[in-house]
This record gives structure tokens, sequence and C-alpha cells, in this order.
């Protein structure tokens, strides 16, 4: 029989880490099914592989990309439709996630986070010993 | 207990038709998305002294996918976004990132060099600079004075 693997919960909580006045923005991704376990895809534009903190801490999985400015500091916003800041998001892993194997890369401001199941342990034989 | 239904015994129909609706329905934000709502990719225009930037977010996009054109006095910007297409449908557990095909018109400001217009993508984040074009110094149109105007 096979259980199904739990569903990272997502929890949204707004880190306290970055400084008050940045922007942070909880980032979209997705999360699929592979045979070796799941894998999570974020947006995060504008993330350098420099200013992206991910950690693993007890169940919890934690995102934080830090963006770089594209303008100039004396650049003036005329028009603005998107808020530019750090992304922040966290999700509680399930227990059959192999804490040890997980592992990530970042391209073209995506993120992709490889969670690999931990491997069945095979059946074993317990040999009984007559007396 | 009625053992069996009276009635039209296609009155499963409705039924079906309800539910085809609503999958629609459900296909169609997931396509429009991107279309319907807010124009894609969002964008931040600044200004700096001697020229003009302008900021979008496509994640996931390659230079190779990206189309910039400048005609007429507009920016357009083209592309394509399918980042899942090598994941099949009932793989996902949650599925919150757009994709398909996505276009974007913007009116240029007059007094720019289209000549001199630069883009990057860096990191998911493409920037455009537009430099300004030189002020040029005030020139005195000469008046014709008319022989005589017509009465």
């Amino acid at each position: 029989m096979t259980t199904e693997p739990r569903i990272p919960d997502d929890t949204q909580q707004r880190s306290n880490e970055p400084a008050p006045e940045r922007w942070v923005r909880t980032p979209p991704i997705d999360i699929f099914e592979t045979e070796q376990g799941l894998v999570l895809r974020a947006d995060l534009p504008g993330v350098p592989a420099d200013g992206l903190e991910l950690q693993v801490q007890d169940n919890r999985l934690t995102l934080l990309g830090r963006v770089a400015s594209p303008v100039p500091d004396n650049a003036e916003l005329i028009h603005a439709e998107y808020h530019s800041g750090d992304f922040f998001r966290s999700f509680i892993l399930s227990d059959d996630v192999d804490h040890e194997r997980i592992s990530a890369k970042l391209t073209n401001g995506v993120l992709e986070v490889l969670l690999p199941r931990i491997p069945r342990s095979l059946p074993r034989r317990i040999s009984i010993q007559t007396q | 207990m009625p053992v069996f239904r009276w009635g039209n015994p296609l009155e499963a129909l409705p039924d079906l038709e309800r539910e085809m609706d609503r999958w629609l329905k459900s296909v169609e934000v997931a396509f429009e998305g991107l279309r319907l709502g807010r124009p894609f990719p969002a964008l931040n225009v600044f200004v700096v002294e001697d020229a003009y930037l302008i900021t979008a977010e496509l994640p996931g996009c390659e230079v190779s996918n990206l189309d910039i054109e400048v005609a007429d006095g507009a920016l357009t910007l083209r592309g394509n976004r399918s980042p899942q297409k090598d994941v099949p449908a009932d793989r996902f557990r949650r599925s919150e990132r757009m994709s398909g095909d996505w276009e974007r018109s913007v009116t240029l400001p007059e007094r720019i060099d289209e000549q001199g217009i630069q883009a990057e993508l860096t990191n998911g984040l493409l920037r455009v600079r537009f430099p300004k074009l030189p002020a040029t110094a005030p020139r005195q149109i000469k008046l014709n004075e008319s022989p005589s105007s017509p009465v």
C-alpha cells in the first residue's frame, strides 16, 4: 500500500528578517510530483544566486530572495504597475522528504527545489532461530 | 422510496452541462489569466537624467523567447511562458505560476533616441533603456509677411 506524500503546507508567513521598509512579496509557486519525489518551482525575478537564502530547519523550508534594484538609486519612478521587493515564503515539509538530499537551482529567476522522497525500505526477511 | 425515476430520461444532461461549464470556466481562468485582468507583464517606468528606464518581471524567460520591437513610436514586448510544458498536468499539486503567450505594447515618449535603445535580461528581470534626445536650442521661426490677405 502506498501512502500519499503530504502536500507541503504553505504557511505564507511574513519574515521578520528583512528591514521593515523593504517590500516583501509572496512568490507564486508550482509543486508537482515525479518518480523521485516533489519538485517546487518559484518565480523569483531579479534574484541573483547570491541573493537567495534557502533554509531547512526542522520541517520547515524557508526561501528568501533578495532583489537587487535594476535601476540606479537616483532613478525616479514615474509609472508603477508592480511593487519591486524581496520574496519570502515558507513551507512545511512532509515527513517522507529526505532533508539531506534536497537540492536547488536558480535559472533565469526561477527557483527549482528538488524534494526527494526517502527511499522506502525493502521488506527484510527476519530469520527465526529454532532452539 | 422510488426505485426508478419518472420523467425525462435525459435529465442527467443539465448536470453534465453544468459540469462542463464549470470545467470550461476553470480552463478559461487558467488560459486567460494572462490576458484578462492586469496586463502582463507589469511595467515600471523610471526616469534618470539622460534616459527613461522600463523594467518588467519575466521569470523563466530566456533571451531566445523574447521579442522586443520598436516601431511607430511604440515599444512591443512579446514572448511565451510555458515553464511547465515538461510536466503532465495530473502531476501538479499546486499551480500558481502563469503560462501562455503574451504581448504588450506601450507608447514611447516622443523625445527619445530610438537608435540608442538597449535591453538586457538578467535573472528574469527585463530592463530597457531609452536615451533621451539631447535638448535642442530654441529655434526662431521667421514669419513671412504675406503680400495681401484675402478679403
